[in-house]
Protein backbone atom coordinates (compact mmCIF):
# COMPACT_ATOMS: atom_id res chain seq x y z
CA UNK A 1 0.00 0.00 0.00
CA UNK A 2 1.49 3.13 -1.33
CA UNK A 3 -0.07 7.03 -0.16
CA UNK A 4 -1.88 6.83 -3.74
CA UNK A 5 -3.68 4.22 -1.83
CA UNK A 6 -3.88 5.79 1.52
CA UNK A 7 -5.58 8.78 -0.26
CA UNK A 8 -7.74 6.83 -2.71
CA UNK A 9 -9.30 4.20 0.37
CA UNK A 10 -9.96 7.97 2.31
CA UNK A 11 -11.80 9.18 -0.96
CA UNK A 12 -13.32 5.67 -1.84
CA UNK A 13 -14.64 5.58 1.62
CA UNK A 14 -17.24 8.39 1.56
CA UNK A 15 -18.84 6.73 -1.22
CA UNK A 16 -19.20 5.90 -4.70
CA UNK A 17 -20.96 9.18 -6.50
CA UNK A 18 -23.99 8.29 -8.39
CA UNK A 19 -23.17 9.09 -11.35
CA UNK A 20 -22.51 6.97 -14.58
CA UNK A 21 -19.07 6.54 -14.12
CA UNK A 22 -18.06 6.94 -10.83
CA UNK A 23 -14.41 5.73 -10.86
CA UNK A 24 -13.63 8.68 -12.74
CA UNK A 25 -15.29 11.16 -10.68
CA UNK A 26 -13.23 10.04 -7.56
CA UNK A 27 -10.33 9.59 -9.57
CA UNK A 28 -10.83 13.49 -10.89
CA UNK A 29 -10.36 15.31 -7.10
CA UNK A 30 -7.37 12.92 -6.47
CA UNK A 31 -5.78 13.59 -9.99
CA UNK A 32 -5.93 9.84 -11.07
CA UNK A 33 -7.19 8.41 -14.60
CA UNK A 34 -9.89 6.30 -14.01
CA UNK A 35 -8.02 3.46 -14.96
CA UNK A 36 -5.64 3.53 -12.22
CA UNK A 37 -8.15 4.56 -9.97
CA UNK A 38 -10.27 1.00 -10.85
CA UNK A 39 -6.61 -1.43 -11.17
CA UNK A 40 -5.59 0.10 -7.50
CA UNK A 41 -8.82 -0.99 -6.47
CA UNK A 42 -8.61 -4.50 -7.67
CA UNK A 43 -5.14 -4.54 -6.70
CA UNK A 44 -6.24 -3.87 -3.05
CA UNK A 45 -8.72 -6.42 -3.14
CA UNK A 46 -6.49 -9.33 -4.31
CA UNK A 47 -4.43 -7.95 -1.47
CA UNK A 48 -6.88 -8.45 0.47
CA UNK A 49 -7.13 -4.99 1.99
CA UNK A 50 -10.75 -4.42 0.56
CA UNK A 51 -12.43 -7.22 1.67
CA UNK A 52 -15.85 -6.59 0.04
CA UNK A 53 -16.99 -3.25 -2.07
CA UNK A 54 -20.61 -2.99 -0.98
CA UNK A 55 -23.92 -1.24 -0.07
CA UNK A 56 -24.04 0.12 3.41
CA UNK A 57 -27.72 -0.34 4.01
CA UNK A 58 -29.94 0.81 7.13
CA UNK A 59 -31.96 -2.66 7.28
CA UNK A 60 -34.05 -0.88 9.90
CA UNK A 61 -35.35 1.51 7.06
CA UNK A 62 -36.45 -1.71 5.12
CA UNK A 63 -38.21 -2.64 8.04
CA UNK A 64 -35.23 -5.53 9.30
CA UNK A 65 -35.83 -4.17 13.14
CA UNK A 66 -34.95 -6.89 14.98
CA UNK A 67 -31.04 -7.47 15.99
CA UNK A 68 -29.74 -9.87 17.92
CA UNK A 69 -26.26 -10.93 19.50
CA UNK A 70 -26.26 -14.39 20.59
CA UNK A 71 -24.01 -15.35 22.87
CA UNK A 72 -23.42 -19.65 22.72
CA UNK A 73 -21.81 -22.09 25.59
CA UNK A 74 -20.70 -24.94 23.58
CA UNK A 75 -18.89 -26.42 26.36
CA UNK A 76 -17.34 -30.07 25.57
CA UNK A 77 -19.81 -30.76 23.37
CA UNK A 78 -18.65 -28.24 20.16
CA UNK A 79 -15.04 -30.44 19.36
CA UNK A 80 -14.12 -27.52 18.49
CA UNK A 81 -16.32 -27.28 15.41
CA UNK A 82 -19.10 -24.80 16.76
CA UNK A 83 -17.64 -21.83 15.04
CA UNK A 84 -17.79 -23.38 11.47
CA UNK A 85 -20.84 -24.64 12.38
CA UNK A 86 -22.69 -21.59 13.46
CA UNK A 87 -21.25 -19.75 10.66
CA UNK A 88 -22.42 -22.24 7.67
CA UNK A 89 -26.30 -21.02 8.89
CA UNK A 90 -26.77 -18.17 5.74
CA UNK A 91 -28.69 -15.64 8.61
CA UNK A 92 -25.67 -15.59 10.68
CA UNK A 93 -23.93 -12.30 9.54
CA UNK A 94 -21.39 -12.07 12.35
CA UNK A 95 -19.79 -15.25 14.32
CA UNK A 96 -16.95 -14.88 16.81
CA UNK A 97 -14.99 -16.66 19.05
CA UNK A 98 -13.92 -14.84 22.29
CA UNK A 99 -12.31 -15.18 25.62
CA UNK A 100 -15.02 -16.76 28.29
CA UNK A 101 -14.50 -14.59 32.05
CA UNK A 102 -14.42 -18.00 34.24
CA UNK A 103 -17.35 -18.18 36.61
CA UNK A 104 -18.91 -14.71 35.70
CA UNK A 105 -19.68 -15.00 31.43
CA UNK A 106 -18.47 -18.81 30.30
CA UNK A 107 -20.26 -17.90 26.74
CA UNK A 108 -17.33 -18.27 24.15
CA UNK A 109 -18.97 -17.78 20.58
CA UNK A 110 -21.04 -15.09 19.32
CA UNK A 111 -23.20 -14.93 16.37
CA UNK A 112 -25.35 -11.77 14.98
CA UNK A 113 -28.69 -12.08 13.53
CA UNK A 114 -31.31 -9.64 12.01
CA UNK A 115 -34.54 -10.39 11.07
CA UNK A 116 -38.16 -8.53 10.75
CA UNK A 117 -39.73 -9.52 14.03
CA UNK A 118 -38.39 -10.60 17.18
CA UNK A 119 -40.28 -14.15 17.01
CA UNK A 120 -38.50 -14.85 13.72
CA UNK A 121 -35.13 -14.22 15.13
CA UNK A 122 -36.14 -16.42 18.28
CA UNK A 123 -37.34 -19.09 15.85
CA UNK A 124 -34.47 -18.92 13.80
CA UNK A 125 -31.99 -19.19 16.57
CA UNK A 126 -33.74 -22.38 18.46
CA UNK A 127 -33.49 -23.84 14.60
CA UNK A 128 -29.78 -23.62 14.63
CA UNK A 129 -29.52 -24.34 18.44
CA UNK A 130 -31.20 -27.80 17.71
CA UNK A 131 -28.93 -28.62 14.66
CA UNK A 132 -25.99 -27.56 16.24
CA UNK A 133 -26.80 -29.34 19.58
CA UNK A 134 -26.38 -26.25 21.67
CA UNK A 135 -29.10 -25.63 24.22
CA UNK A 136 -27.14 -23.06 26.20
CA UNK A 137 -27.15 -20.13 24.66
CA UNK A 138 -28.84 -16.08 25.47
CA UNK A 139 -30.33 -14.04 23.13
CA UNK A 140 -29.07 -10.38 23.73
CA UNK A 141 -31.47 -8.16 21.43
CA UNK A 142 -30.77 -4.60 20.88
CA UNK A 143 -32.81 -1.82 21.25
CA UNK A 144 -31.39 1.49 20.86
CA UNK A 145 -28.13 1.46 18.40
CA UNK A 146 -25.72 4.62 19.75
CA UNK A 147 -22.99 3.98 17.28
CA UNK A 148 -22.47 1.94 14.47
CA UNK A 149 -20.00 2.50 11.66
CA UNK A 150 -16.83 0.56 9.96
CA UNK A 151 -14.28 -0.52 12.37
CA UNK A 152 -11.38 0.57 10.14
CA UNK A 153 -12.01 4.06 8.70
CA UNK A 154 -9.32 6.13 7.18
CA UNK A 155 -9.69 9.09 8.14
CA UNK A 156 -10.11 8.41 12.10
CA UNK A 157 -8.02 5.42 13.30
CA UNK A 158 -6.61 3.80 9.90
CA UNK A 159 -4.59 6.01 7.59
CA UNK A 160 -0.95 6.30 8.69
CA UNK A 161 -1.88 5.88 12.23
CA UNK B 1 -34.49 13.82 0.32
CA UNK B 2 -37.51 11.92 1.65
CA UNK B 3 -37.46 10.05 5.16
CA UNK B 4 -40.67 8.03 4.73
CA UNK B 5 -39.75 6.68 1.34
CA UNK B 6 -41.58 3.40 0.85
CA UNK B 7 -39.34 0.63 -1.10
CA UNK B 8 -41.15 -1.21 -3.89
CA UNK B 9 -39.43 -4.47 -5.33
CA UNK B 10 -37.23 -3.39 -7.98
CA UNK B 11 -35.59 -1.23 -4.78
CA UNK B 12 -35.37 -4.51 -2.98
CA UNK B 13 -33.83 -5.88 -6.41
CA UNK B 14 -31.44 -3.42 -6.04
CA UNK B 15 -30.34 -3.09 -3.09
CA UNK B 16 -29.96 -7.25 -2.79
CA UNK B 17 -27.90 -6.68 -5.81
CA UNK B 18 -25.56 -3.69 -3.87
CA UNK B 19 -25.02 -6.21 -1.05
CA UNK B 20 -22.36 -8.38 -3.86
CA UNK B 21 -19.64 -6.57 -5.20
CA UNK B 22 -19.75 -3.71 -6.78
CA UNK B 23 -18.19 -4.71 -10.54
CA UNK B 24 -14.98 -2.62 -10.91
CA UNK B 25 -15.64 -1.47 -14.23
CA UNK B 26 -15.95 2.12 -15.42
CA UNK B 27 -19.63 2.24 -15.43
CA UNK B 28 -20.67 -0.45 -12.30
CA UNK B 29 -24.28 1.09 -12.18
CA UNK B 30 -24.81 -0.39 -16.18
CA UNK B 31 -23.78 -3.30 -15.17
CA UNK B 32 -25.68 -3.81 -12.04
CA UNK B 33 -28.86 -2.36 -14.68
CA UNK B 34 -27.65 -5.26 -17.09
CA UNK B 35 -28.05 -7.98 -14.42
CA UNK B 36 -31.83 -6.14 -13.37
CA UNK B 37 -32.91 -6.31 -16.52
CA UNK B 38 -33.27 -1.81 -16.22
CA UNK B 39 -31.87 1.16 -17.66
CA UNK B 40 -28.87 2.17 -16.24
CA UNK B 41 -30.53 5.78 -15.45
CA UNK B 42 -33.00 4.32 -13.35
CA UNK B 43 -30.59 2.52 -11.28
CA UNK B 44 -28.52 6.11 -10.66
CA UNK B 45 -31.99 7.46 -9.89
CA UNK B 46 -32.91 4.82 -7.49
CA UNK B 47 -29.46 5.02 -5.94
CA UNK B 48 -30.29 8.86 -5.01
CA UNK B 49 -33.68 8.70 -3.88
CA UNK B 50 -32.73 5.30 -1.37
CA UNK B 51 -29.63 7.36 -0.46
CA UNK B 52 -31.71 10.59 0.29
CA UNK B 53 -34.28 7.95 2.36
CA UNK B 54 -31.05 6.77 4.44
CA UNK B 55 -31.95 3.15 2.76
CA UNK B 56 -27.81 3.27 1.03
CA UNK B 57 -25.69 4.61 3.75
CA UNK B 58 -23.00 4.69 0.94
CA UNK B 59 -21.23 2.40 -1.81
CA UNK B 60 -17.69 2.08 -0.22
CA UNK B 61 -14.64 -0.54 0.58
CA UNK B 62 -14.74 -2.72 3.80
CA UNK B 63 -11.30 -2.53 4.86
CA UNK B 64 -9.43 -5.05 6.73
CA UNK B 65 -8.02 -4.32 9.56
CA UNK B 66 -5.25 -6.17 10.15
CA UNK B 67 -2.91 -5.00 6.81
CA UNK B 68 -3.74 -1.42 8.42
CA UNK B 69 -1.98 -2.11 11.94
CA UNK B 70 -5.36 -2.92 13.80
CA UNK B 71 -4.74 -6.49 15.06
CA UNK B 72 -6.51 -6.73 18.43
CA UNK B 73 -10.22 -6.16 19.21
CA UNK B 74 -12.90 -7.05 21.97
CA UNK B 75 -16.02 -6.64 22.84
CA UNK B 76 -16.84 -5.07 25.86
CA UNK B 77 -20.66 -5.06 28.32
CA UNK B 78 -21.65 -3.20 30.53
CA UNK B 79 -23.68 -2.84 33.98
CA UNK B 80 -25.43 0.57 33.74
CA UNK B 81 -28.44 1.92 35.93
CA UNK B 82 -31.14 3.16 33.76
CA UNK B 83 -30.35 6.34 34.54
CA UNK B 84 -26.83 6.40 33.23
CA UNK B 85 -27.40 4.76 30.14
CA UNK B 86 -27.41 7.43 27.84
CA UNK B 87 -24.20 9.45 29.21
CA UNK B 88 -22.01 6.86 29.83
CA UNK B 89 -23.33 5.35 25.91
CA UNK B 90 -22.20 8.99 24.70
CA UNK B 91 -18.76 8.97 26.56
CA UNK B 92 -18.11 5.48 24.84
CA UNK B 93 -19.28 6.63 21.46
CA UNK B 94 -16.95 9.47 21.45
CA UNK B 95 -13.74 7.03 20.95
CA UNK B 96 -12.85 6.61 17.38
CA UNK B 97 -11.56 3.13 18.36
CA UNK B 98 -15.42 2.55 19.19
CA UNK B 99 -16.93 1.05 15.97
CA UNK B 100 -20.48 -0.59 17.46
CA UNK B 101 -22.48 0.68 20.32
CA UNK B 102 -25.53 -0.71 21.26
CA UNK B 103 -27.84 -1.30 23.69
CA UNK B 104 -29.39 -3.92 24.54
CA UNK B 105 -31.58 -6.29 26.72
CA UNK B 106 -30.23 -8.58 29.65
CA UNK B 107 -28.19 -7.43 32.42
CA UNK B 108 -25.22 -5.68 31.15
CA UNK B 109 -27.18 -2.58 29.21
CA UNK B 110 -24.84 -1.84 26.81
CA UNK B 111 -22.64 -3.54 24.39
CA UNK B 112 -19.28 -1.83 22.26
CA UNK B 113 -16.39 -2.86 20.67
CA UNK B 114 -12.71 -1.66 20.87
CA UNK B 115 -10.24 -2.00 17.82
CA UNK B 116 -7.18 -0.91 18.06
CA UNK B 117 -3.19 -1.63 17.00
CA UNK B 118 -2.58 -4.72 19.78
CA UNK B 119 -3.76 -5.96 23.25
CA UNK B 120 -2.24 -3.23 25.08
CA UNK B 121 -3.68 -0.85 23.13
CA UNK B 122 -7.23 -1.99 23.47
CA UNK B 123 -6.65 -2.73 27.53
CA UNK B 124 -5.73 0.93 27.73
CA UNK B 125 -8.48 2.35 25.63
CA UNK B 126 -10.91 0.19 28.31
CA UNK B 127 -9.04 1.60 31.30
CA UNK B 128 -9.51 5.04 30.26
CA UNK B 129 -13.47 4.71 29.27
CA UNK B 130 -14.04 3.01 32.16
CA UNK B 131 -12.40 5.50 34.34
CA UNK B 132 -14.28 8.14 32.53
CA UNK B 133 -17.78 6.76 32.94
CA UNK B 134 -17.11 5.77 36.37
CA UNK B 135 -17.51 1.82 35.64
CA UNK B 136 -15.88 -0.11 38.01
CA UNK B 137 -14.03 -3.09 36.78
CA UNK B 138 -16.92 -5.84 38.17
CA UNK B 139 -19.23 -4.21 36.22
CA UNK B 140 -17.69 -4.97 33.06
CA UNK B 141 -16.97 -8.05 30.90
CA UNK B 142 -14.08 -7.59 28.41
CA UNK B 143 -14.52 -10.17 26.04
CA UNK B 144 -11.40 -10.14 23.60
CA UNK B 145 -11.12 -11.60 19.98
CA UNK B 146 -10.09 -15.07 20.04
CA UNK B 147 -10.85 -15.39 16.29
CA UNK B 148 -13.36 -14.21 13.60
CA UNK B 149 -15.47 -16.85 11.91
CA UNK B 150 -17.32 -15.36 9.40
CA UNK B 151 -18.37 -11.56 8.61
CA UNK B 152 -21.18 -11.58 5.69
CA UNK B 153 -23.91 -8.92 6.20
CA UNK B 154 -26.58 -9.89 3.73
CA UNK B 155 -29.85 -9.51 3.93
CA UNK B 156 -32.62 -10.83 2.30
CA UNK B 157 -35.57 -8.24 1.69
CA UNK B 158 -39.00 -9.29 1.50
CA UNK B 159 -41.58 -7.12 0.76
CA UNK B 160 -43.81 -5.68 3.61
CA UNK B 161 -47.17 -4.63 2.65
CA UNK B 162 -48.62 -1.93 3.87
CA UNK B 163 -44.64 -0.70 5.17
CA UNK B 164 -42.50 1.77 3.79
CA UNK B 165 -40.08 1.57 6.91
Amino acid sequence: MDATDTLLLAALEEGLPFVAEPFAAVGKRLGIPQGEVIARVRRLKEAGIIRKFRARIDQRKVGIVANALVAWKPGDYGNGETGARLAAFPSVTHCYEREPIPGRWEYTHYTVHHGYSRDAVEREVETIARAIGCPDYTILFSTREFKRVPNVRMGENGGGS
Amino acid sequence: MNPDRSTDPADLALLEALQDDIPLVPRPWQDIAERLGVTEDEVIGRLHALSGAGIIRGISPVIESRPLGLHAATLVALRVTEDRIDEVAGIISAYPEVSHNFRRDGEYAIWFTITAKDRAAVDGILARILAAAGVAPADALDLPTVRRVKIDVRFRFVPQPGSGA
